[in-house]
């Protein structure tokens, strides 16, 4: 590595040294308690991918380069240069971790591994080696940005084509427009994802509620912050808070989309707006009686998204909904709080076939999990978690549907 | 339908974020620069990711066709 180079990375390595991360770095007492809560770990049995070890990849460069014992005595404490082979180790623990936090929980002084993790995705996107399709996906979500003005129009053809669909689902009033786009004055801004099944069932559901929404033109996943790059983070975020303001809305409603609730939650700042999660809204439209359900038929389970339950506190409105709309739930771990996490965040999903071997090996727990609540059905509000828990129900043979909580909401809608 | 000629088609219908450009994405290279895919899929979002992503991986739209609910778009490689 060309030193300019290292002193580069080293420059956004101390970028990242806040109060907090410096707690984090120096606090680890190695009791080992991280290691079995890691569902790679548990799944796979290999040290590297004890949470410790991962974050112990970090640590030692840190110690080398920027406490004084490392930079005087670099053996003691086990300090590490920044150089191309160090640079391996932070991809591949930074990209066998799916920042579901799990280990945090589990530790006695809350070590945030994902946090240190953090400081090797920037690393490796300062050094240009992130992984080429993240980087690609979040320039799209950029230029997308960027050119929205000449976009529209393709959107609003494309929107137009469901509008059908979300009739059949639920009928709007004559001369109502069943998916509204720039609605100003809106009470609500839904930001969905490019696909139909994230607009068509909430769609249903807003106008049975009769909420006054309006369809952002842009997608809610950050794919700057998969990849670990603050500042395109930053770009994807303010097109959807750009949008929000201009609208004049009070309200930001975040899809199915674990990551992009996260995002949107803890890094919009101060804003005339509130950001909530789809799974949010739909819990405040039961609890205010805006909608009517019939309870469906067979035995569901609920598998919570690690960016919304653990990462987020929303682990009682799923279950309100689905006491609503399912007369069998079964939880899937006696304490949600620990539920495994499906084993495909932090980009490892949007990365495809690249991971799929290695999310499948390292998700056993998870197929044990999906298999042992004797469900039929596992339900999920997130669009990572359903796409790794379908691959794992394929993988596994475990014979489940996997479904959408909006999706069996607005099946579970009736007007009696 | 159109008559534009095409070297490979990539169904991306009915997948899920970000299945459909991370495909497109790949499915590109597949094919000699100066040829042709045709894209098809059901993704609202497609009408504007995929311009977004040949801006920012230099290839070129030349059609975009509906039928059906499904919209084809033909991408020459460029580079």
């Amino acid at each position: 590595m060309e030193a300019s180079v290292r002193d580069e990375l080293l420059r956004l390595f101390g970028s990242k040294l806040t109060r907090e991360m410096v707690l984090n770095l120096e606090t680890c007492s190695r009791c080992g308690l991280c290691t079995p809560a890691c569902h790679a770990y548990a799944s796979l049995s290999q040290p590297r991918y004890a949470p410790a070890y991962r974050a112990e990849v970090v640590r030692r460069v840190y110690k080398r380069h920027f406490t004084a014992q490392g930079r005087l005595l670099p053996a003691l404490g086990e300090a590490k240069p920044l150089t191309d082979a160090a640079l391996e180790e932070l991809r591949e623990a930074a990209y066998s971790c799916t920042g579901c936090r799990r280990c945090m929980v589990c530790c006695p002084f809350g070590v945030d591994t994902q946090q240190i993790l953090s400081i090797a995705k920037l690393l490796l996107v300062g050094a240009q080696a992130e992984p080429e399709i993240l980087a690609m996906l979040a320039d799209v979500s950029i230029a997308k940005g960027e050119n929205i003005d000449a976009l529209k129009a393709g959107f609003l053809e494309g929107v137009k084509r469901l509008e059908a669909k979300v009739v059949e689902r639920w009928r709007v009033q004559a001369g109502a427009t069943p998916i509204p786009t720039e609605v100003e004055g809106a009470d609500m801004l839904y930001v969905a994802l490019a696909g139909a099944h994230s607009i068509i069932p909430a769609a249903a559901v807003f106008n049975a509620a009769g909420e006054n929404w309006s369809l952002s033109f842009f997608e809610a996943v950050n794919f700057g912050a998969f990849v670990g790059d603050p500042a395109k983070t930053r770009r994807i975020l303010d097109r959807i808070v750009h949008e929000a303001r201009r609208l004049g809305v009070k309200e930001v409603c975040i899809c199915e989309c674990g990551t992009a609730v996260r995002v949107a939650k803890q890094l919009s700042g101060g804003q005339p707006f509130r950001v909530v999660s789809l799974t949010e809204v739909h819990a405040r439209y039961l609890r205010e009686g805006r909608i009517r359900v019939k309870k469906l038929p067979g035995s569901f389970t609920y598998h919570d998204p690690c960016q919304i339950a653990r990462n987020g506190g929303v682990y009682d409105e799923p279950r309100l909904i689905l006491g609503s709309i399912v007369e069998d739930f079964r939880e899937m771990s006696p304490d949600p709080r620990y539920n495994w996490c499906c084993g495909g965040g932090g980009g490892l999903v949007a990365m495809g076939e690249e991971t799929l071997d290695f999310r499948m090996r390292s998700s056993r727990v998870k197929a044990d999990q999906m298999r042992e609540s004797g469900a039929d059905v596992v339900v999920t509000a997130c669009e990572n978690c359903h796409t790794q828990l379908d691959n794992i129900n394929t993988h596994y043979g475990l014979g489940k549907d996997v479904k959408f909580l909006s999706s069996l909401l607005a099946e579970a809608l009736t007007d009696r | 339908m159109s008559a534009m000629e095409f070297a490979k088609e990539i169904d991306l219908r009915n997948l899920p974020c970000p299945m459909p450009v991370v495909k497109i994405s790949k499915g590109i290279k597949e094919v000699a620069v100066g040829q042709v895919v045709k894209a098809v899929t059901t993704d609202p979002g497609a009408l504007t990711d995929f311009p977004a992503w040949a801006k920012t991986s230099g290839h070129q739209i030349l059609e975009t066709e509906e039928a059906g609910g499904e919209v084809s778009f033909f991408i020459k490689r460029l580079k």
